[in-house]
């Protein structure tokens, strides 16, 4: 666990109730997580604080329930928690006395508090956490995009859903970037990046200039909630440029599917043809799923290319969203993203089934990573 | 798509079937055969693994009820010693957990009946459909969401139905394992290989060299090829309906394949000189082979190839026949036993499962997937990976906690030399 630490980390103690009053004499027990969050909770007198803290909604680790397993084990440090109610339990006398208790068996015989040697967001694990990854590929897949492998297999507990993004920070300096995770967790320990390379920029010098596999690289995440939406309603997905990362994640989401699969579209654009990228991968995706048609575009062909010229936005037509269920996912530059709600609404899509993911042109790089923002913009904002 | 043809491929992109490489445990979500109906008799308990996942199987009042085959507690296979309380259940023989057989729920603890623990958890089930006399379990992944696909979906096509699609003139419809009046005989046997060696091994155009010799081959005095090869787009025809069963029937004996009776520069003839055998092949995902007019023509071959763990696999062959009659049917069971069996399943199939054991160092720690040279032959067999690529439900992840995924323990090696009270050993009902 060296690398990593939780980031969210406060002290802050939320008061919960419990949801049923069987009250006669209840006590307030404070449950205080590794991570310093704690909770309270009423427990009354022929209750257990397991069973009110699950009524209150307060995930805590355990199994047996029935004082065998040990699993629900907590360290009082203040008050009584008695565990005579008439079962066997598993701790042993030294572990007693140092204020061990099983929570599945222990009511409060006054206000106590309660140490747990987990954090808070054990049972959510979807916070995001500081890891440190190693790169194990840098492949330029067009001539500004470099594909980015990392080996996060020191991140232990280290998840995150299709479609979240993560910050990193850039080897050698004080700068961080946000970039969408391209691979899904099935691929972990690895995760791949895709990375605009820019003329100049920290993060292009970086890779251009001095990345070598094996580079250790900060990375803090993952964030976000652009991600899919279960429907069995079409979903069309349009990218431009790198916007394809989180895509790339949700199209492998959707061909893993268990169940039936809702169709897909792609729409995919970029601005040249030598800046257009992942066409193999595209193709594997389309040989792959039956559900899925890819549609390439670039915006600017030039005499010899025989592709369609075009935008990724212009490409999805009326026919595409017939199904007023059909559910959209945009990510890209700013104006591509607002061009897409707007010809989506035009066509008669409902905007609350429009998800956006907007990456700061390349432009603002340095801006966006200074902010540490990246917006993610639930809300339609057409 | 329309990518610009002008690019070229990038040494980075991924494989064209990069599904159909990561299953080395096998496709889940799909239909497997698991016992004949009459290894499993009324109250009898068995134990199979499949895809990586033990299941057990118990009859109760006429009906086959699958469950995980892994007791909740400490994970011992509950058909290890079978131990059946009521008729709605089945408890491990170990402490006592019992299940209810429809639910898979724990339902009771024998010495434990207040155990908070009872009613709050329980043992995966698995839909199971018998017919014609064998029991197929429809293997799933705990996520899977939806309905369950029918059996006929994972079954190649049935004849005549699909004759204006894919005519075969030269022999007659091949009988169907669904059809009434179907009777299956045939056997399954353990096979050491990974399951995808054995599928490819079962239709590959270019393996008829093997069977050369057969006994069954010389004795027929056909002219069996040494090989075919593939003339046209036409050659192989691909099955993949919205609803049915997705795969592929290489079209033999059409204008499509070219048959191959010589070697010149080897000097090698086919050796038969009693006319052609005419066949087909024909194969869907998850891996459930059928071969048309054979090993004669008014019967039908089937074969499976069910993955157990990542280096051994169940061979089902089994074969079909039309009886309308119980003279009919006990004429083909007479030919079944003095001849299919013998001659065939055995003395035919025996080479194949020489060629995937033969197979099996090279591609068992993927070298073979990546170093392998293929040549026009193998169009059959890339067709078949990007096909299971595409159309498979779900890929089996590696296993935890079950036989296979450690190699070389001590209690598997107790089993191979026959070592005296191993409980292991009791378990292996799916040991030939």
């Amino acid at each position: 666990m060296d690398a990593v630490t939780r980031a969210e980390s406060t002290g802050d103690v939320k008061s919960v109730s419990p949801t049923e009053a069987i009250v006669c004499r209840s006590r307030t027990v404070r449950l205080r997580f590794a991570d310093g969050v704690a909770h309270e909770v009423r427990v009354g007198e022929s209750d257990t604080v397991l069973a009110a803290s699950l009524r209150s909604g307060i995930q805590l680790i355990h199994q047996c329930k029935s004082g065998s397993c040990g699993t629900c084990v907590g360290r009082v440090t203040s008050g009584t928690l008695s565990m005579d109610s008439g079962a066997g339990h598993c701790l042993l006398p030294s572990e007693m006395a140092l204020g061990q208790r099983l929570l599945c068996l222990s009511t409060p015989l006054s206000d106590a508090c309660v140490q747990l040697d987990y954090p808070s967001s054990f049972l959510r694990g979807d916070g995001p956490m500081c890891v440190v990854g190693q790169i194990s590929a840098r492949e330029w897949v067009a001539a500004n995009v470099v594909r980015l492998g990392l080996n996060l297999s020191d991140a232990v507990g280290f998840d995150f859903r299709c479609g979240q993004y993560m910050r990193v920070r850039i080897p050698g300096t004080d700068q961080w970037r946000s970039y969408s995770v391209a691979t899904t967790p099935t691929e972990l320990p690895t995760v791949e990046l895709l990375v605009r390379i820019l003329p100049e920029g920290v993060m292009s010098d970086y890779l251009r200039d001095r990345c070598a596999i094996g580079d250790n690289v900060e990375l803090e995440g993952p964030h976000g909630s652009f991600c899919l939406r279960a429907s069995q309603a079409r979903h069309v997905m349009i990218a431009g440029g790198t916007g394809l990362a989180p895509i790339m994640s949700m199209l492998d989401q959707v061909r893993r599917i268990e169940g039936r699969r809702p169709k897909v579209l792609l729409s995919f654009g970029c601005a040249s043809p030598e800046s257009l990228f992942y066409l193999e991968e595209l193709q594997a995706r389309s040989d792959w799923m039956p559900n899925l048609e890819v549609r390439v575009t670039v915006d600017c062909g030039g005499a010899n290319y025989r592709g369609a010229v075009g935008n990724p936005v212009g490409a999805v037509t009326a026919a595409d969203v017939a199904d007023s269920n059909t559910m959209a996912y945009l990510c890209g530059p700013q104006p591509m993203i607002a061009a897409a709600r707007s010809h989506l609404k035009a066509l008669g899509l409902r905007p609350e089934n429009v998800f956006a993911e907007l990456f700061a042109p390349s432009a603002q790089e340095s801006l966006q990573s200074r902010c540490g923002t990246r917006q993610t913009s639930m809300e339609p904002e057409i | 798509m329309n990518p610009d043809a002008s690019r070229t491929k990038r040494a980075g992109a991924p494989s064209p079937y990069a599904p159909y490489l990561e299953a080395e445990w096998g496709f889940l979500n799909h239909w497997y055969p698991a016992k004949f109906s009459n290894e499993i008799s009324e109250g009898a308990v068995l134990g199979l693994q499949i895809c990586g996942i033990p299941i057990v199987l118990r009859r109760s009042k006429g009906r086959v009820y699958a469950l995980k085959d892994q007791c909740i507690h400490r994970g011992v296979k509950i058909s290890a010693r079978p131990t059946c309380l009521t008729d709605e259940t089945l408890s491990c023989w170990y402490h006592g957990f019992t299940y209810d057989l429809e639910t898979g729920r724990l339902v009771s603890i024998v010495a434990a009946p207040q155990d908070k623990i009872i009613g709050t958890t329980g043992l995966q089930t698995f839909p199971v459909h018998e017919v014609n006399g064998i029991v197929f379990v429809f293997v799933w992944s705990p996520t899977w969401k939806g309905d369950v696909p029918p059996l006929s979906h994972d079954l190649p096509l049935a004849f005549p139905e699909n004759n204006p699609r894919f005519p075969h003139p030269l022999w007659p419809d091949a009988p169907h394992l669904l059809h009434e009046n179907t009777v299956i005989l045939g056997l399954h046997r353990l096979g050491y290989a990974n399951w995808r060696l054995a599928v490819e091994n079962s239709f590959d155009a270019g393996h008829l060299l093997i069977h050369k010799d057969s006994s069954y081959v010389r004795a027929k005095n056909w002219a069996l090829p040494l090989g075919v090869r593939p003339t046209s787009d036409k050659a192989i025809q691909l099955i993949e309906d919205e609803e049915g069963p997705k795969g592929f029937i290489n079209m033999y004996f059409t204008e499509h394949w070219e048959p191959v009776f010589v070697n010149e520069r080897l000097n090698l003839r086919a050796s038969g000189t009693g006319g052609a055998k005419y066949y087909r092949t024909h194969i869907v995902v998850p891996g459930a082979l059928v071969v048309e007019a054979w090993p004669e023509d008014e019967v039908a071959q089937y074969e499976w190839f069910v993955p157990i763990t990542d280096d051994k696999y169940e061979y089902w062959e089994v074969i079909a026949c039309r009886c309308r009659t119980d003279e009919e049917r006990a004429s083909f069971e007479q030919r079944y036993t003095t001849l299919y069996e013998p001659q065939c399943l055995y003395g035919f199939n025996n080479d194949d499962i020489f060629a995937r054991e033969a197979m099996q160092d090279f591609y068992a720690d993927g070298a073979g997937w990546s170093d392998e040279q293929l040549g026009e032959m193998d169009h059959t067999i890339v067709t078949w990976r990007k096909v299971a690529a595409r159309y498979n439900r779900g890929i089996a992840p590696k296993p935890r906690g079950v036989q296979g995924v450690v190699r070389g323990q001590a209690v598997d090696l107790a089993n191979l030399v026959g070592a005296p009270q191993v409980v292991g050993r009791r378990a292996k009902a799916w040991m030939p």
